[in-house]
């Protein structure tokens, strides 16, 4: 062939190639950030998950990126700003109340996905969940999973003290009075990090308390609230029960290791703590002895959201629902103790007969409801600073659940 | 058995054993939305019928088993005792006269038998995609009453997107940063030759790249951060921000705690460097002594504690210190010695002065081996003590080093974050909306910036910063006169 007639030949195959390329569509991109642990169940889970939905959809490609669970919504509020957010992130009710008032050019950052869904399909999902993923009048994720705590005990060191193991049918002063019996120079009764409002919550709707009042505005400032928190800080500063236990770390690690004969705990933590080789056993909160209401955790939400941003939001749905499906909560349920947010899997035998998730679902109809709003988001810090400055002696804890009110209505005008 | 494949068996099973007429479905397209269709219905139920089943597809379809249930609306006898009102999260919107449904317990939308029309809007329509969609009156065990007559519509409203961000600006001013670089090189390199100086023309092409590089990626971002500091800039509406004057700086005059936490900055500050520099300088005194033995091992074992990664340092010290942790483990106590403030303040600045020793203690080794011997031998041999030797000789001759050394070291310091925030983030808690015990003006920036999202106070507050450490600096300098004994 001579030289003259390469060039055209090459031009036409360039151009024969283009035509192809143009009529080869390529699959829709969806990127994804999570914030499961590097090496963790839920990252074995989740990757199945995915694996599924692309051998499901060849039409979507899903770009997995792990995010660490601190860091990861500075990083989307950061990606929001520069214009890359990823297409669907995973984020918890908490999460969401912090970004929820948040815009970007005067748009969210997170899509409303009411418009996405039938009503035959968003009635798949627990109200609860539902309500939890839900900022104002938008529904800003789809729910995947919740967990709530409930009580740990060590059987062993119950055994070796002769105690009886709780039950549910406990109340407080039972609650105290077992610590107290089962502490000694090596063991701690129960091991609670006092100064933690998280652990401080199930106390508050027990003792006739509330987080929020019916409009919404901070209420933390009740007598219910103000007697809770004396009696929780005197399980430290009075009874001597609780250890030295000052974080959430010292309070799991003292349990693991067979330090301590109690623990106000969730499922996440449930394996952790059988695999150290402690004969776990498991009940319900108590009933506070004096209003005779059960303790009431707070329940966590995690649910899939989709960015305002994203160019691919029907594919980026297509995939929250693949996540949040039935068979994807089962496997989350059986493999990391998650409590699942769809109605037909709470009339699963297998689910609410496991012996491990059964308690934990149990528990988790007596959850503090909070709504997902930025001041549910805020009033975390200002309970542990309540509950520090009573715990020091600054304050009485009336003045400091007051003070802590003001603040909040305070930083709400920002 | 799935919701929808047990209606569409029954109202498979049963499709026109009743006679009523299908209802008349139209699409209204004018008040389509994105991702919803509005229809409108006519249809007079029976007296057997006791919901409207909304069906879909995007095929065509005969049955409701080739169709997907969208949604329910219910048919009853009396409104007593039901409100009227938009669904908790839109479950179904739908209309009767123009006015919202009603909606029973489980917020179903209702309609009143009798009611002629009513209308919704279907959520979850794919946009762009022709759909079928068919409304099928049902009896209470869900048999239809009508026949099947699905119409055809479809939603071509675009979705709303965020808007590109408008990074136009950014690229026009460090587009602008790097001609201005060029150009008053070129103006100086120019002058330069009309001078006679031109061995020298060729150096500023080789100062191009520096200065640009630390005009747009320091100078910029500065100037940027002074801009932001006279604006209302907040997590709450980015890229939104406008002028608000010295409003910041009054927000930040005003904080409460301010005082506060300024002293223990200064605290940290000061305490952290004479830390540095007198055990750095006296770890060094030792080891540059003659007759040491193992001194390359006491280095190195010395300097350890630089050579690890800060973080982990930090954070192994987080745990010693615990009450489980090996501090009290050692003592027999169970201390917790970050749950008060002072003794926080005092944990943090322990650590960091550990962490901070090995630098100081190998710049001063070097310049301590730079000092001639023959003034210590001098001085030996008139008899000059130890301690008059160190004052008298080793001082005056490090002060070209030391000052320098000991404001970078200042300044580090000053603007030290991993430590407080590894250790204690700033905590224990003094007081509400105020800086935590152990915050420094930068931990406590850091919380303005991204715990509270107050972009514009937060940058207030590091121009404020900025400013303090430049007098600082400028003072330090000029009292110390350090510069004179370089020149």
């Amino acid at each position: 062939m001579s030289h003259k007639a390469v060039i055209p030949a090459a031009l036409l195959f360039f151009f024969c190639s283009a035509l192809l390329a143009e009529d080869r569509s390529d699959p829709v991109p969806v990127k994804v950030w999570h914030t499961f642990g590097a090496g963790s169940m839920e990252e074995r889970l989740f990757t199945r998950a995915v694996d599924g939905f692309s051998a499901e959809h060849p039409g979507i490609a899903v770009q997995v990126v792990g995010i660490p669970y601190l860091q990861n919504l500075q990083q989307f509020i950061n990606a929001a700003q520069a214009g890359v957010a990823p297409d669907l992130i995973r984020l918890s009710d908490t999460e969401l109340g912090k970004i929820g008032h948040i815009t970007v050019e005067g748009m969210p950052l997170l899509e409303d996905l009411r418009a996405h869904l039938t009503p035959v399909q968003k009635r798949t999902y627990l109200p609860d969940s539902l309500f939890a993923m839900r900022y104002g009048e938008s529904l800003y994720a789809l729910p995947a999973s919740r967990s709530g705590m409930t009580l740990l005990y060590n059987a062993d060191i119950f055994d070796g003290a002769g105690a009886a193991y709780p039950t549910d049918l406990w109340r407080t002063e039972d609650l105290l009075r077992a610590a107290k019996t089962l502490t000694t120079d090596e063991v701690t009764g129960l091991a609670l990090p006092v100064r933690w409002s998280y652990w401080f919550v199930p106390f508050i709707a027990a003792s006739g308390g509330r987080l929020l009042d019916d409009a919404g505005n901070p209420a933390l400032s009740s007598p219910g609230t103000a007697r809770a928190m004396e009696w929780v800080l005197d399980l430290a500063r009075v009874h001597g029960v609780t250890g030295s236990v000052n974080s959430i770390e010292a309070m799991s690690t003292r349990f693991q290791t067979g330090r301590a004969a109690m623990v106000i705990d969730g499922s996440w933590n449930w394996d952790r703590y059988r695999e150290s080789g402690i004969r776990l056993g498991q009940s319900l909160l108590p009933y506070d002895a004096e209003t005779g209401e059960r303790l009431a955790p707070m329940i966590g939400y995690f649910g899939w959201s989709v960015a305002k941003q994203s160019g691919v939001k029907a594919a980026a749905v297509k995939l929250a629902r693949w996540l949040t499906s039935a068979a994807v909560q089962r496997d989350f349920a059986f493999g990391t103790y998650s409590l699942p947010t769809l109605i037909e899997l709470m009339s699963d035998p297998e689910i609410t007969g496991h012996p491990v998730l059964g308690g934990f679902i149990e528990q988790a109809r007596f959850g503090t409801p909070t709504p997902t709003t930025r001041i549910t988001a805020m009033l975390f810090e200002q309970l542990d600073t309540a509950l520090a400055l009573t715990y020091d002696g600054s304050m009485t804890a009336g003045a400091a659940l007051e003070a802590a009110d003001r603040e909040l209505a305070k930083m709400l005008k920002w | 058995m799935h919701l929808a494949g047990f209606a569409s068996l029954l109202a498979l099973a049963s499709i026109g054993a009743a006679g009523d007429l299908a209802p008349d479905v139209t699409a209204d397209p004018a008040k389509h939305e994105y991702r919803r269709i509005h229809v409108d219905v006519r249809h007079a139920p029976g007296p057997e019928t006791t919901a409207y089943q909304v069906w879909f597809s995007e095929q065509p379809f005969s049955s409701v088993a080739d169709a997907e249930l969208h949604s329910t609306v219910l048919v009853v006898d009396s409104v007593a005792g039901l409100a009227r009102g938009t669904p908790v999260f839109d479950i179904q919107d739908c209309w009767l006269d123009g006015l919202p449904a009603y909606r029973d317990a489980d917020d179903f939308p209702v309609v009143l038998r009798g009611t002629a029309s009513w209308s919704c809007s279907l959520s979850g329509m794919a946009p762009g995609v022709d759909q079928w969609i068919a409304v099928l009156p049902v009896d209470r065990d869900g048999r239809s009453t009508s026949l099947l007559s699905p119409i055809q519509a479809r939603t071509d409203v675009p979705d709303q997107r965020t808007p590109e961000p408008d990074t136009l600006h950014i690229t026009l001013t460090l587009v602008s940063i790097v001609l201005a670089v060029i150009v008053l090189l070129s103006y100086l390199r120019r002058r330069d030759i009309r001078g006679g100086r031109v061995q020298s023309s060729r150096a500023y092409a080789y100062v191009v790249p520096a200065l640009i590089g630390l005009a747009t990626l320091t100078f910029y971002p500065i100037t940027y951060g002074v801009w932001l500091a006279f604006t209302d800039a907040s997590q709450s509406h980015l890229g939104q921000e406008s002028w608000n004057g010295l409003a910041n700086f009054a927000t930040v005059g005003a904080s409460p705690g301010v005082v506060r936490v300024f002293l223990f900055t200064m605290v940290w500050t000061f305490s952290n460097v004479a830390a540095h520099v007198a055990l750095g300088l006296l770890l060094a005194h030792v080891l540059t002594r003659p007759g040491v033995r193992g001194r390359t091992a006491y280095r190195t074992i010395l300097l350890l504690p630089w050579a690890i990664p800060g973080y982990i340092s930090v954070l192994a010290w987080n745990g010693i210190l615990q009450p489980d942790g090996l501090l009290n483990a050692i003592l027999g106590t169970a201390a917790d010695f970050t749950a008060t403030p002072n003794a926080a303040r005092l944990s943090v600045i322990l650590v960091n002065v550990w962490l901070g020793i090995p630098f100081m203690m190998m710049v001063l080794s070097g310049a301590l081996q730079g000092i001639g011997t023959d003034m210590f031998e001098a001085a030996e041999l008139e008899g000059v003590s130890r301690w008059d030797q160190f004052v008298h000789l080793t001082l005056p001759n490090l002060k070209g080093i030391l000052v320098p050394i000991s404001l970078l070291g200042f300044i580090f310091t000053f603007n030290n974050f991993n430590t407080i925030y590894l250790m204690t983030r700033g905590n224990p808690y003094v007081g509400f909306g105020e800086p935590g015990a152990t915050d420094t003006l930068v931990t406590y920036v850091f919380s303005v910036a991204f715990d509270y999202g107050q972009y514009g106070v937060a940058a207030a507050w590091s121009v404020a910063i900025f400013l303090l450490l430049v007098a600082f600096s400028y003072v330090y300098v000029k009292r110390s006169g350090v510069m004179e004994v370089a020149r």
